[in-house]
């Protein structure tokens, strides 16, 4: 079991990880996910102590690993870990790189230590490979003997930082088929990936990683097809987020528009679509909101589910009930109404945007 | 953006549209008609570049027409599909004369 207590791990420029508490389970088989830069490979390089946490405690079976007299090699023993970059040495052969760590750290006998690296050879499905050296192996054999060395020291808990993500798309296949048949073994395993699918099939837990630790923790399922937070859901459903807040009625729409713009063009959301996103704002607000009641600030959020090819656009306002639709202007509530998917006002008076009203866009409308 | 270019041939008042004809720039439209519909009995409206329209632009061709069904006829030319689905949800599609 490894508990992780305050965590923290501060560089001079970012802190990646700013309070983690969580504990990872005997057999636990957990995906890391989340934005770039958000700390997930930071997460598992402490947890080996390859980069040394700034704060917190990392508690291996009870035991502080962190402590300033602990002896790592310990802790190291009982994690494997694997690399984007396989690491494996250039001047050995494969079964030479197997056999090293067993020898050396474990003190195997050197047929004991060559057997094992067979077995594990062939259980990667690279039998018959073992005096190849490495540059003579694609990307995805490498990954795989770089896998079987970790199992070579017969680890308690194996930690998989993006170990496809530096293959050509051809092999990411044939290593991920050895993780899978790896989970099914009961070893702890973390790993830091970006292959959505692959996370769901092989994971009982899954970690989102944003703002500094682990945002939201849950199983696949609650993860990817529930997620319960803004920025897991966002994330998930890979929505491209725009927010404006307009602050007054002097509010500069021009310039929103040109933002709104590029907005749809970086995202590749079709003309109709963006034609309707924009309706939509100006019709809402200066059409129906601003001439009448002055509810700034107003704030727009306008998500584009790339997969769903759908534009969700809400607008929040605080102030007294006022429904759009029983607005005096019943032109613009005409083209709003029409010229979206869906279209919903809901009030709550305990939010201080107490207003809300949500539409829907989509380009199969 | 809206660039209005206007041409007056005896009556007749041709007015092409480019850019946007939104909240922003509607009242511009307002104005150049305003100033230019006495004495002519045939206005077209030629929307060939014009991208995008909302409720406000609908407003000012709404007043155009009643200013023109007094003294002529008014016209709108080459409409794109985006622009015709706003005249077609609001029921403009059946008071503008859009050819």
């Amino acid at each position: 079991m490894i508990e992780l207590v305050h965590l923290e791990k501060k560089y001079e420029a970012a802190t990646p990880l700013k309070d983690v508490n969580t504990v990872i389970n005997d057999g636990d088989v957990i995906s890391i996910i989340g934005p770039s830069g958000t700390g997930k490979s930071t997460l598992i390089r402490c947890i080996n102590m390859l980069e040394r946490p700034t704060g917190g405690k990392i508690l291996l079976d009870g035991v502080d690993i962190t402590a300033p007299k602990y002896d790592l090699t310990q802790a190291r023993r009982k994690m494997g870990m694997v690399f984007q970059s396989f690491n494996l040495f250039g001047h050995l052969t494969v079964i030479e790189n197997l056999m090293l760590a067993p020898m050396d750290l474990l003190k195997k006998s050197k047929q004991e230590a060559f057997d094992t690296g067979v077995a594990l050879l062939k259980r990667v499905g690279l039998a018959g490979r073992e005096f190849q050296y490495p540059d003579q192996l694609s990307g995805g054999q490498k990954q795989r003997v770089a896998i079987a060395r970790t199992l070579a020291m017969v680890p308690d808990v194996i930690l998989l930082d993006e170990p496809t993500s530096a293959l050509d798309p051809t092999m990411v296949g044939e290593v991920q088929a050895v993780i899978r048949d790896l989970a099914k073994t009961g070893k702890t395993m973390l790993i830091v990936t970006h292959e959505m699918n692959f996370a769901r099939a092989i994971s009982n837990r899954v970690f989102y990683m944003d703002q500094g630790g682990i945002y939201e923790d849950g199983t696949p399922e609650q993860i990817f097809d529930h997620p319960e937070k803004e920025l897991t859901r966002r994330f998930i459903k890979k929505l491209k987020v725009l927010e404006l807040t307009v602050g007054s009625r002097d509010f500069d729409f021009i310039g929103a528009g040109a933002e709104i713009d590029r907005y749809c063009m970086q995202n590749d959301i079709p003309s109709r679509t963006k034609y309707r996103i924009r309706l939509a704002i100006e019709e809402l607000i200066q059409q129906m909101l601003l001439p009448v009641l002055d509810r700034t600030p107003i704030r727009v959020t306008v998500e584009y589910a790339e997969a769903e090819q759908a534009a969700t656009v809400t607008v929040a306002y605080g102030g007294e009930r006022f429904d759009p639709q029983e607005g005096e202007n019943e032109l613009s509530y005409r083209i709003l109404s029409r010229s979206v998917e869906e279209l919903s006002y809901t009030y709550d008076p305990n939010q201080s945007d107490a207003n809300t009203v949500r539409v829907r866009i989509s380009e199969k409308q | 953006m809206l660039n209005i270019e206007s041409k007056k041939n005896a009556a007749e008042l041709s007015v092409a549209l480019i850019g946007r004809l939104d909240t922003n720039t509607a009242p511009e439209l307002e104005q150049a008609l305003n100033a230019s519909l006495d004495g002519v009995e045939t206005l077209l409206i030629d929307m060939e570049q014009l991208d995008y329209i909302s409720s406000a632009g609908l407003r000012v061709l709404l007043a155009a027409q009643k200013t023109m069904n007094k003294q002529g006829e008014m016209k709108v030319l080459h409409v794109n599909e985006t622009v015709m689905e706003i005249f077609e949800v609001t029921g403009f599609s059946d008071i503008l004369t859009i050819e």
